[in-house]
């Protein structure tokens, strides 16, 4: 079965199983434990113009079917990505996301302007939903002005496809992806993770040291599942979903609630290779299911 | 290509209340540095970093000695003889050898004792200079592997916060009490935070390597998600940098961190 997936402005990938950002580091660091060339693609950790030294620890907790995360975008800038981690991308044949971060429009656009003439990366998603830092990203993700803003700022020095990952900590996710496509966003990607909190009963304070933490893992599926199925109801640009996927059958869920692709990423830590078993799996769940193809199975669940 | 792969327990100790040991057969682990870990698969969202206990390249076991805190270690402690666990290993940087005809202290504090142990195995055989084990745990019961010590003929001085067994206390009077007494000597320490930072500012400049092994709640592993850092130097204006303990760890030199 063809599992390619053809995506705005020419971003093909060979399957639609995607490495989401921060759970891939920036290319190399899982090259011993996964064949990369095998994968759809990987986003990689959200890269700033400058370094960012990120959250205080501790930065994970487990929660049942979760995972809360306070990393705070800590990164060592767009300089050392492409010194440090773009030869190792250059050795490896999938598609290359840069996931970028700034605290003001004019450095979301400078790392776009950086990054746009490095011919590895492939497209760019423009993270404006994180929940774990103060200033920048989130504040973009919950206002529609400020995210136009911020994909237009990008819009203007990038050819490449764009993809604006969007908050599922807001009442109305599609309000803010209309307003990231009518700036210019290719596609959407949808979800990033929950805000929540854990109580560590030792220190009687919250267990993560940024207190709030973003919540990953199987526990946000069916949240993502709804927000996905939303914003594909509304809008005419691809739709890339991902939050809490185990299985193929998870996969196939979100293709039925309009995905084109997807990305997997809390489930990576656990197992390493899952991503390449979900791949490899994907075909029989598809036929299992009735469908004959990937593109048949994309959107089947939305109204008619 | 590395990988996650199954390990087969050939044996299971109770070494103390809520401490259990597990031997493992695995010739990839057996190639471990002390100090170094192994990542191990449990229901939970994560895996259990567990440093080596005891590492036997000859016969290709390993040890894993760690306390039931929660779920996930719980879990561990079930495992029976024959079943095997999946493995990612050996993980992050172990200690560096100690320099032969230097004094070596060896500090380990709590379930950061084990891999003290593993270093004085690998390490210790035929040495003619001093040697000096100091171990400690909140009470005596908690003081594991101290005949494992014996074993290898090393009689460790014994702490305990409560006072029920060896010095009441800390570790930190009989580190100074040995710096006294061997000001030159390299230092090797695990436990709890608050004891390496304690270590970190008793131990005299005049020793040799202080080497430190850290713990803090691990993500991947491997360096990729950047949740078990700690703070390290260089401190900018901003305040300490922070390194991962997986990769860049779990084992530091003194003066690479921030206490």
């Amino acid at each position: 079965m063809d599992l390619s997936v053809h995506l705005p402005r020419g971003l093909t990938l060979k399957n639609p199983v995607m490495a989401a950002s921060g759970t891939f580091g920036f290319g190399p660091e899982y090259a011993a434990y996964v064949d990369i060339n095998r994968l759809g693609g990987v986003s990689v950790k959200g890269i700033s113009p400058d370094p960012w030294r990120g959250n205080p620890p501790p930065r994970v907790w487990e929660t049942p079917d979760g995972l809360l995360n306070s990393i705070g975008l800590q990164n060592p800038g767009m300089d050392a990505f492409l010194k440090d981690d773009i030869p190792f991308l250059k050795t490896v044949d999938t598609a290359v996301i840069a996931n970028i971060i700034g605290h003001t429009v004019e450095e979301y656009q400078r790392v776009a302007e950086r990054l746009t003439q490095e011919p590895r990366v492939d497209a760019f998603e423009v993270n404006i939903s994180c929940p774990n830092i103060k200033e920048g990203g989130i504040q973009f993700g919950h206002d529609p002005e400020q995210a136009y803003r911020v994909t237009r700022a990008v819009r203007q020095v990038t050819d490449r496809p764009l993809m604006v990952k969007v908050s599922p900590n807001v009442a109305e996710p599609w309000v803010i992806a209309e307003a990231a496509v009518e700036a210019g966003a290719d596609m959407i990607s949808a979800i990033n993770t929950l805000v929540g909190m854990a109580i560590d009963f030792k220190t009687r304070r919250p267990g993560l040291g940024g207190r709030t933490g973003g919540l990953s893992g199987p526990a946000i599926k069916p949240v993502a599942v709804r927000i996905v199925y939303e914003l594909a109801s509304r809008l005419s640009v691809p739709i890339i979903g991902m939050g809490g996927i185990q299985s193929a059958e998870d996969v196939l869920e979100f293709f039925m609630a309009g995905a084109a692709a997807v990305m997997v990423g809390t489930i990576t830590f656990q197992h390493p290779e899952r991503m390449l078993e979900i791949i490899e799996a994907l075909p029989r769940v598809l036929t299992q299911h009735g469908f004959q193809s990937l593109q048949e199975a994309v959107g089947a669940a939305l109204p008619r | 290509m590395a990988h996650a792969f199954k390990a087969t327990i050939v044996e299971v100790r109770a070494v103390a209340p809520d401490h259990v040991e597990l031997l493992l057969e695995s010739p990839e682990l057996s190639q471990a540095i002390p100090g170094q870990f192994c990542h191990v698969l449990t229901p939970g969202m994560l895996r259990r970093p567990i440093s080596f206990s005891r590492i036997d390249a000859q016969r290709h076991q390993v040890g894993l000695l760690f306390q039931v805190v929660g779920s996930g270690t719980a879990w561990l402690a079930q495992r029976a003889v024959g079943e095997s666990l999946d493995v990612m290993g050996p993980l992050g940087r172990g200690y560096e050898p100690p320099v032969d005809g230097r004094p070596w202290l060896l500090v380990g504090g709590g379930v950061g004792i084990p891999p003290l142990f593993a270093a004085l195995e690998r390490w210790g055989a035929g040495r003619r200079q001093p040697i000096q084990v100091v171990l400690g745990a909140r009470r005596g019961d908690y003081l594991i592997m101290q005949d494992d010590f014996r074993a290898l003929g090393v009689t460790p001085v014994l702490t305990t916060d409560d006072g029920s067994l060896g010095q009441r206390g800390t570790v930190i009077p009989a580190v100074i009490e040995w710096m006294v007494r061997q000001p030159e000597s390299e230092v090797m320490a695990c436990g709890p935070t608050p004891m390496l930072a304690a270590l970190a500012s008793a131990v005299p400049a005049s020793a040799g390597p202080v080497q430190l092994a850290l713990e803090q709640r691990m993500g991947c592993g491997i360096g990729a998600c950047l949740a078990c850092v700690v703070p390290a130097q260089p401190v900018g204006p901003e305040g300490p940098r922070y390194r991962r303990v997986c990769t860049e760890g779990p084992v530091f030199r003194r003066e690479e961190l921030v206490f």
